[in-house]
């Protein structure tokens, strides 16, 4: 599995979603299953997925699936 | 958690990333373009315009208010939205009510509908629960206002009464169970600290 396979299965997960929703354009709190319950717990799997620490900053500007994509690069993960 | 700071104003709370300051004089304009934006004055219980006189009036009564207090919510040293406090009970101070009325809107829309928008309130529950004599929270959203009810219902707030508008109440240990997540989150190091 590919890091954007692993990426979509995390935003499924945690989010409760169909893998066809999760785009680069899905947006925090645009949906009623992404709130800040679950950001939280998106935050918690793509941290164990990756292997990675997030910082505030990024778990604050972490705000679209796309977003997601260019924070984890930063922490050397390759889309 | 939070740091709180007197200033001539009033108290600076800083902590989750957000620095809460006084309201200033030169905070009108911003605050009126802010006010009046289709996004967050849709949300507001009173929906119509401000004008100009009527935030010097606004604010200018504020100034001797005893009741009510109010900050600007800055993010990386840049304003991007408002909160405010205010006394339940007619006659009581924001020092002595035990029970306050919580306002907030994030003006900025970079921020709109972001997680940041927990952090100011995060910041002021913390600085009244621990400073001020406050024992709930009270508040007022309308009933249409989904994202408002689910905002309140994510601090721990419980529905008092529902109806067209709807009544929450807050306790300080509700709070605490139901952000201790999220506040461990927003608390992380920020890397402009590193």
């Amino acid at each position: 599995m590919d890091n954007n396979e692993k990426l979509k299965q995390v935003f499924c997960q945690a989010l409760g979603i169909e893998a066809d929703q999760v785009t680069d354009s899905l947006t925090y709190n645009t949906i009623e299953e992404w709130d800040s319950t679950a950001h939280m717990i998106l935050v918690a799997e793509l941290e164990d997925t990756f292997d990675v620490m997030l910082d505030t900053d990024d778990i604050i500007d972490m705000s679209t699936v796309g977003k997601a994509k260019e924070i984890l690069a930063k922490y050397e993960v390759q889309f | 958690m939070i740091k709180v700071f007197d200033s001539a104003k009033g108290p600076v709370i800083k902590g989750y990333q957000i620095c809460l300051r006084p309201v200033v004089e030169s905070d009108l304009a911003t605050l009126q373009a802010w006010r009046n934006s289709d996004a967050v004055r849709q949300q507001m219980l009173s929906t119509e315009l401000v004008s100009s006189e009527q935030q010097q009036a606004w604010f200018n009564k504020i100034q001797r208010d005893d009741s009510q207090r109010h900050w600007v919510v800055e993010y990386k040293d840049q304003a991007i939205g408002a909160t405010n406090i205010k006394a339940r009970f007619h006659g009581e101070t924001v020092e002595h009510a035990t029970v306050l009325e919580p306002g907030l809107y994030i003006g900025h829309p970079d921020y709109q509908g972001n997680i940041i928008a927990f952090a100011p309130t995060l910041a002021l529950y913390d600085y009244c629960f621990s400073h001020l004599s406050v024992e709930t929270f009270f508040a007022v959203v309308k009933a249409e206002n989904r994202a408002a009810l689910k905002y309140n219902q994510q601090l721990g707030y419980e529905v008092i009464k529902n109806a067209e508008l709807i009544d929450l109440n807050l306790q300080k240990e509700e709070f605490e169970r139901h952000t201790a997540l999220l506040r461990r989150l927003l608390s992380r190091p920020s890397s402009k600290n590193r």
